[in-house]
């Protein structure tokens, strides 16, 4: 390479600039040369390294993102930002991006196409779909829920009911069971409480960095922290305490928290008797969950339970059990119960809508632009069933079922596919089965990177452009920690797209044009905005300059009364009700009750496959990014977890090459020997396994759950049951 | 004159790694260079078992052997307590990389010096906090002036039992663990 002052390379970075793009490959010493010499702009915005939406600063030299710190104000950064964070930003340069519209040319084989002739061809052929088989042919799938806003007007205007988003795969357990048991989603007040119980939770590994600074605040004040959980996860770290549980058991656990709560009068009667329905049928359904009936089935010692029972109804209403997220929710046959369960301990501590205890959400009215709606069609029955009569009753209809849309291809029901911002073929269960989405007439990823979905399946990819390089409308920052101040923030755009790609709003308008629906979609992100903001008495500008506003407190603990003095939740009663009356009307129980998960680890090398999120990864998003992946680099991230005396007794050493086996798979994986893990079951990290060989930094490196993973629906809220796999391992490669 | 030093509570650790990406980002280091690592170790069997992180960098000795093999004078440290390379005088020989006891130097093989933590030097003299100290959700570390006795950290390690790595070294490091 030629030799350049640092006089000469800023000219040509002039001169580059000057014709539209940056050379990325320069010497990257003659890069810092230049830009210790540059202003600094920082720019708020909010993070896309998971799903949490942390406000950031970025930090912008000439044009080119520099780095990312946390914001100070935003609820869930509060000036941190975790691992994800901070190189999520670098992805804006990654050499991966799909660079401008693509269509299929054959296996692996794409030609670059123009933004004009993607919409012309998708518009016909989406239009012809709608015309010969129905708008209930048409699915929009996504990770949720960032895209719906404007999904929706396209189903509106072809008459789909079909939206589905990622979560049979996360926490849909949760989301199912809570409206209807306590009308609402309440979430722990860390940061005051006295006694933390987090059972498949790692708020380490799932990390909104203030959550955990707010654990580590209660600890500082003396409060207790007890981790239950198969793997001691990064979380346990901070714990007081991890109690190993048999996984898929954690069920019964809770019922025996509640049996010696109940039993011994630990429970908070008042409240149950002023605010629940429904105890007696809880209380007869489970009279013979005694802890030592659990021990049997969990193998946390009966004692053990006694202690935290008596433990946390000694700091009641300050203890409550961590209300959860993926562990646990997709999880197991008894998801749904479990989440059922974790509402009637908390309930029987008396905690919720009490400080230390848990808390709602605050939250603010956003207002909406003003927009010509398309004109309602008649749309059919949703294509997964989801709320729909028939075996999915229960199901959510807003979340889906996204395990069956392969399926649906292949009987010829489902036949055009949107998926946006979402990788089913490598988050989703059984890999080979996700392929069949290939087979539908019209299958269009949005994507930012060539992901495994839009490789083996899309036969347009539209891309995005990068978290970096658009405008989103503005949010609510609330979920999973609480504060009683609501605040909203927003996704600006920090520096202009560095390809040909465009926002999905500007995606939808291209495409809109072609099928006739333009004037649906004939706005901008920055009317949207400004709408949304008015009746907060703030403008945009407002919001720009600042990233994150907060606005005086709207939660004020106690329970929610009516004028008359009576609960007023939003449930049937009023109350917190333990028996969920559409889960009976359904032929299921209404309160929770003992369910075995689906299959068990029996024969001596056999092992239940779990997963969870290593903390610089969330799961297999930003497998692609070189910051990260050189993380699970240096410190054998790819590696699976055994318990080593499961390990001594099958021959292995740490380090040692194993085969892993399912029905569906048998792959090779390094193993790392440890004492961190219940002996039932092999750990597998959710990051790895990619498969797409134009995401180069990922293809090849590990494996990954949902290869081992058979399609399953559990029958209540939809999940994919993600840990109800039994694997095989044996030393070597043959 | 200011005295730079860290503390490090490494029991307050869970290993995100946004340290060690906070700082390449910094210094826009390739994703192979990091300037500080974690040490893990399982202590016990299971199950009453503890996973302890153990975060390690440029320890910024007082009595840098890192220093003391540089032939070139490369390798400085300044009055303010930070260690520093010249690149202009570094010849690549490594020795220091065999030197440092902490194994915090890292070979950019670009530049062809051996790289380690700054003490985000350029950045802390503007009152400016390092990143991996700045970024901790959990509160690891901490940084300062050991001269100004209202600092955080001057009041912390007056109250803080402490200890250092490899002390029979004789390295004086600047870095200090919160003893627990």
């Amino acid at each position: 390479m030629p030799k350049f002052s640092r006089r000469t390379f800023l000219k040509m970075a002039t001169a580059a600039g000057a014709i539209g793009s940056m050379p990325v490959y320069l010497n990257r010493n003659k890069l810092l040369e230049a830009a210790e010499e540059a202003t600094i702009e920082k720019v708020p915005t909010l993070c896309n390294g998971c799903s949490n939406m942390c406000g950031m600063f970025v930090h912008v030299k000439n044009g080119r993102v520099w780095k990312a710190e946390g914001h100070p104000i935003h609820l869930k950064s509060r000036g941190k930002l975790c691992a994800r964070g901070h190189g999520t930003v670098a992805d804006i340069y990654n050499p991966n991006r799909v660079t401008q519209p693509m269509k299929r040319v054959g296996e692996g084989q794409f030609e670059p196409i123009t933004w004009e002739q993607a919409f012309q061809e998708i518009g016909q052929k989406l239009m012809k779909i709608v015309d010969v088989y129905g708008g209930n042919s048409v699915v929009w799938m996504e990770h949720g829920t960032r895209g719906k806003q404007y999904a929706d007007i396209l189903l509106d205007y072809i008459g789909s009911p079909n939206y589905i988003t990622h979560y049979a795969t996360c926490f849909t357990s949760k989301t199912n069971v809570w409206p209807k048991m306590v009308g609402t989603t309440l979430y722990g007040d860390h940061e005051n409480a006295d006694y933390m119980l987090f059972v498949g939770r790692n708020f380490a590994g799932g990390i909104i960095p203030n959550g955990m600074n707010k654990v580590l605040k209660a600890k500082e004040r003396g409060a207790k922290l007890v981790v239950v959980d198969p793997r001691h996860c990064e979380l346990a770290i901070q714990a007081d305490e991890w109690i190993p549980i048999r996984p898929g058991t954690d069920l019964a656990f809770f019922l025996a928290l509640a049996h010696v709560l109940i039993t011994e009068k630990l429970y908070d009667v008042q409240f149950v008797r002023q605010y629940v329905s429904g105890f007696d049928e809880f209380w007869q359904a489970n009279k013979n969950c005694t802890p030592e009936w659990a021990e049997k089935i969990t193998s946390v010692p009966a004692d053990k339970i006694r202690e935290i029972a008596r433990e946390m109804a000694a700091k009641a209403p300050r203890a409550f059990l961590e209300t959860g997220y993926h562990g646990l929710n997709a999880h197991y046959q008894n998801s749904v119960q479990q989440a059922q369960a974790n509402v009637v301990i908390n309930a029987l501590l008396g905690n919720m809508f009490k400080v230390g205890g848990l808390l709602p959400a605050a939250s603010l009215e956003l207002g909406q632009l003003d927009k010509p709606v398309p004109p309602a069609k008649e749309k059919g029955p949703r294509v997964d069933g989801a709320g729909e009569e028939g075996p999915y009753a229960t199901v959510e209809p807003g979340r889906g079922i996204p395990q069956l849309v392969p399926k649906l291809v292949e009987e010829g029901k489902v036949k055009a596919v949107f998926i946006y911002h979402y990788n089913p073929l490598r988050t989703g269960p059984d890999p080979e089965y996700q392929k069949k989405m290939k087979d539908a007439e019209l299958v269009v990823s949005i994507p930012i990177d060539w992901n495994e979905t839009s490789y083996h399946t899309a036969h347009y990819i539209l891309p995005e452009s990068f978290f970096l390089e658009r405008m989103e409308t503005p949010v609510n920052v609330n979920g999973h920690i609480t504060h009683l101040s609501p605040q909203v923030a927003y996704r600006a755009k920090v520096v202009d797209p560095v390809h040909n790609t465009k926002s999905l709003l500007e995606i939808m308008q291209g495409l809109a044009k072609e099928i006739g629906a333009a004037e649906y979609f004939n706005f901008t992100v920055e009317e949207e905005a400004e709408a949304m903001v008015a009746p907060l008495g703030i403008t945009m500008a407002e919001l720009r300059k600042a990233g994150c506003l907060e606005f005086p407190p709207t939660v004020k603990p106690g329970f929610p009364l009516s004028a008359m003095g009576k609960p007023s939740l939003a449930t049937p009663s009023g109350k917190v009700e333990f028996s969920v009356g559409v889960y009976k009307a359904n032929g299921f129980s209404g309160v929770p009750r003992w369910v075995p998960p689906k299959v068990m680890p029996e024969k001596e090398n056999e092992f239940r496959l779990i997963h969870g999120k290593q903390p610089w990864h969330s799961h297999h998003i930003t497998s692609n990014n070189r910051y990260l992946m050189a993380i699970s680099e240096t410190y054998n991230g790819t590696w699976a977890w055994m318990n080593s005396q499961r390990a001594k007794q099958l021959g292995i050493k740490n380090g040692d090459t194993v085969t892993i086996a399912s029905e569906l798979a048998q792959k090779q994986v390094q193993v790392k020997v440890t004492e961190l893990l219940h002996p039932d079951c092999i750990w597998l990290p959710s990051a790895y396994g990619g498969f797409s060989p134009k995401a180069e930094v990922a293809y090849g490196v590990g494996v990954n759950y949902n290869d081992f993973l058979p399609v399953q629906v559990e029958p209540i809220a939809g999940s994919v049951m993600g840990q109800e796999v039994i694997v095989t391992v044996r030393k070597g490669v043959n | 004159m200011a005295k730079y030093a860290m503390l490090v509570d490494a029991g307050r650790c869970t290993g995100c790694g946004a340290c060690r990406i906070a700082c390449q980002m910094q210094w826009q280091l390739p994703p192979e260079i990091a300037y500080n690592r974690l040490e893990h170790r399982e202590k016990g069997t299971y199950p009453k078992v503890k996973w302890e992180t153990t975060p390690v960098q440029c320890q910024h000795c007082d009595n840098p052997p890192c220093l003391h093999v540089c032939p070139t004078g490369a390798t400085y440290k300044r009055s303010d307590g930070i260690v520093l390379i010249d690149h202009k005088k570094c010849i690549g020989c490594k020795y220091c990389m065999v030197a440092c006891p902490y194994g915090a130097r890292t070979l950019d093989h670009e530049k062809m010096v051996p790289e380690k933590c700054r003490f985000c030097a350029d950045y802390v003299v503007k009152g400016q906090q390092p990143p991996c100290v700045s970024t901790c959700m959990n509160e690891v570390r901490v940084f300062g002036d050991v001269e100004d006795p209202s600092s955080k950290i001057s009041q912390l390690l007056a109250g803080e039992s402490v200890y250092q790595l490899l002390p029979e070294r004789g390295t004086q490091p600047r870095i200090y663990y919160v003893k627990r």
